[in-house]
């Protein structure tokens, strides 16, 4: 083999990997950074038009609703997740009849498309038809309008979204329960601990790692919330779930704003990243 | 041995190009392609038509439906991308042609040879005028509307003991306070006199807001000089009405969506729609006995009932290869037999000037007194202001139609005004840009 193909072999192995790269990693970060200083509707030519996408951010008031809503669903999401999560693996980690079964049964929604499950929620969380509702009402108590009412409509999403969700970090809490070792609770059963105990002081502090890694799978995860509203509420009522994901959607495909979608993307990708790094810090004190 | 194979890559690459370009070469044997929409009906008329046109006439039309795509409007702004447009596209909304036009895609048609003259006699000079871009040229042949008016179940209008239908808001109020019922007792009502979306979607206002804005103010445009014309009376009444049939649950605030039609199975009494409905229910719900009747207006309105007509328009794209030629088909497309074929097989209307003159409407309309109710109402239809902007004018709207009529946030008045204001300041922000 001669040197000059041992030079181009490497860059031939490596070619997939770099053409992919080229093509969808870096032309579309350079092409929207481009556009977020231009405007542009897809079939006009871009326009530059400096620094008015970024200073429009400032100004809109439906944006920062937006990632307030955003917001409001993380605070609801997250906490019911890793609590749901942890109470399933810890009892899918116990010797229980037909453990194979649930642990397959909390998976099966995550592989579900999520158009199918929001259309499937929607229908039972209807106010006139709904199953939850007609329970509601089957033992005396009120209807609830789990997505007409702008408060219910978001908490409504959240739980949908964790129901979804809750399989996938059932499965990564039970990697991490089982790294734990056995000696560790040996020896507290021999201290006297109790199983609370036990939980809090041994099982904890172990699975920090894998806490850590939902909460930002989870963070990331709820930031990029659209196909839940998307499908349920389109944004409604009053603007309550509007995501800021769904808000750059509309801006991008409903009115052909790209540069300023473009700017919002990027904008809520700094939001995200600063969130995040906040977590990274508190976390893993 | 590498090298072999670097070429070979190259070769493929150079077979893929050929291939690509081969296939945008849409003009081969000088063909011109035409687009119609997916529906069944339309597709039937589109291919007859142009079977008999290739028979005789040259270019050869090529017909084909639009591609498939989650909306018709994503695959023609693909196309324009892509610059794989067809030469003609049958079943543009009216209100998005501006935007084509303004992005300078489609051919000025009044620059063609005979455009004019045959527009004008075949359609109103009001329709003329309303489809004349900013620029001053024509960009679109309107082709076909669907009228939205009032559909409704006429054993429940029976039961009610209606004799003339509700003309005025008080009498379609009084109807709906009437109708509405808790069926099964569970303290919530279940049966409705109505039901329109509430989603603030731009679109879902071509179906209730702007009907009624139409009606009550007698066809008077939403934007006139790049401002907003609907901050007057008649849109205040408009969504004072709207507001009291949510306030007293004549209509329901959730979307029915998700179950069986309300209207096929007796949960609601009166539907806004357009004629695209009759052959739905005639084939779903045959024995369904229904009629129509225009959008109810304000108590002191004394006019005559406008609506939305749901305007669909006929464009030539700029990369057609000879625009002239493809206007010299559409003449054709556009005869009196042609749309009367049209009109029989899809039950949608031409917008043609003597629709309820000319005999072969005449007659057929005699025959079908249901559709007799729509072509009155075809005279008093108008489209939508052209202007690019529409979308997001809609969407303002939708904002304050969800706060104040849906959720009662806010007083009509307000909200009217808040809306206009918001759609001058669209305006103003994009004159600054």
């Amino acid at each position: 083999m001669n040197s000059r193909h041992k030079t181009i072999l490497p860059w031939l192995l490596l070619s997939p990997y770099i053409i992919h790269f080229l093509v969808f990693v870096a032309f579309p970060i350079i092409f929207s950074l481009v556009l977020t200083f231009n405007r542009w509707n897809i079939i006009s030519p871009m326009e530059y038009i400096g620094l008015s996408n970024y200073s429009r951010i400032l100004h809109d008031r439906l944006f920062w609703k937006a990632v307030g809503n955003t917001l409001v669903f993380l605070s609801i999401h997250i906490p019911l997740q890793i609590i749901v999560a942890i109470t399933l693996a810890e009892i899918l980690n116990q010797k229980i009849k037909l453990r194979p079964f649930f642990r397959g049964a909390f998976f099966l929604p995550v592989i579900v498309s999520g158009v199918v499950v929001s259309i499937l929620w929607q229908q039972l969380l209807g106010f006139n038809t709904g199953i939850f509702n007609r329970m509601l009402t089957s033992i005396g108590l009120g209807r609830v309008g789990w997505l007409i009412d702008p408060n219910w409509a978001m908490p409504s999403i959240a739980i949908m979204a964790t129901w979804k969700n809750v399989g996938l970090y059932i499965v990564l809490f039970l990697v991490g329960l089982q790294t734990v070792p056995k000696a560790y609770y040996e020896a507290a059963d021999i201290e006297g601990a109790t199983k609370w105990q036990k939980f809090w002081h041994i099982t904890l502090p172990m699975i920090n790692p894998t806490i850590f890694m939902v909460v930002i799978l989870s963070t990331i995860g709820g930031f990029s919330l659209f196909i839940e509203p998307y499908v349920m509420t389109g944004g409604g009522p009053l603007n309550s779930t509007l995501s800021a994901v769904l808000y750059i959607y509309k801006q991008a495909f409903f009115y052909y704003h790209m540069g300023y979608a473009a700017t919002l993307g990027l904008f809520f990708a700094m939001i995200i990243l600063f969130v995040i790094v906040i977590q990274k810090k508190f976390i893993e004190k | 041995m590498y090298i072999k194979l670097i070429l070979l890559l190259i070769f493929l690459s150079g077979i893929c190009i050929f291939t690509s370009s081969c296939n945008r070469n849409k003009n081969k044997n000088n063909e011109l392609l035409f687009w119609s929409s997916n529906n069944l009906q339309e597709i039937e008329f589109a291919q007859g038509m142009i079977e008999a046109w290739n028979a005789t006439n040259s270019p050869h039309i090529r017909f084909q439906p639009v591609p498939e795509g989650q909306s018709s409007e994503e695959i023609i702004l693909a196309a324009v991308v892509a610059k794989t447009t067809p030469d003609i596209y049958a079943n543009m909304r009216q209100g998005d042609v501006e935007f084509y036009a303004s992005s300078y895609a489609l051919i000025p048609l009044d620059t063609l040879k005979g455009f004019l003259e045959f527009m004008y006699a075949r359609c109103d000079s009001s329709v003329m005028d309303e489809i004349r871009s900013a620029d001053g040229h024509t960009y679109q042949i309107p082709w076909k509307i669907n009228p939205i008016i009032v559909l409704y179940n006429q054993d429940y209008y029976d039961e009610l003991g209606v004799v003339d239908y509700p003309r005025t808001y008080s009498e379609y109020l009084s109807l709906a306070e009437k109708f509405k019922e808790d069926r099964d007792g569970d303290g919530y009502v279940d049966r409705w006199f109505g039901n329109t979306e509430t989603t603030v979607l731009w679109y879902q206002r071509f179906f209730n807001f702007i009907p009624l804005y139409y009606a009550a103010s007698g066809g008077a445009p939403l934007i006139k000089n790049n401002k907003a014309a609907f901050n007057n009376e008649a849109a205040v009444k408009v969504f004072t009405f709207l507001r009291t049939l949510y306030e007293n649950q004549y209509f329901p605030i959730e979307r029915l969506t998700a179950r069986q039609d309300p209207f096929l199975y007796g949960d609601i009494a009166t539907k806004w729609t357009g004629p695209w409905d009759v052959p739905y229910i005639l084939k779903y719900k045959p024995d369904l006995n229904f009629n129509v009747h225009p959008m109810p207006v304000p108590d002191d309105y004394t006019g005559v009932s406008h609506t939305y007509a749901d305007p669909k328009s006929i464009v030539i794209f700029k990369y057609s290869s000879d625009p002239q030629k493809a206007w010299n088909f559409l003449q054709q497309f556009l005869s009196t037999e042609n749309d009367f074929k049209f009109f029989s097989l899809s039950q949608q209307f031409p917008r043609r000037k003597d629709l309820l003159t000319d005999s072969l409407f005449v007659n057929y309309l005699k025959e079908n007194p249901r559709l007799a109710r729509f072509a009155k109402q075809a005279k008093y239809s108008r489209g939508i202001s052209d202007t690019p902007y529409m979308k997001e004018i809609l969407a303002l709207i939708s904002q304050e139609y969800e706060a104040c009529v849906v959720y009662g946030k806010k007083e009509p008045r307000q909200a009217i005004k808040d809306a206009a204001q918001a759609v001058d300041l669209l305006y103003l922000n994009l004159s600054n840009e």
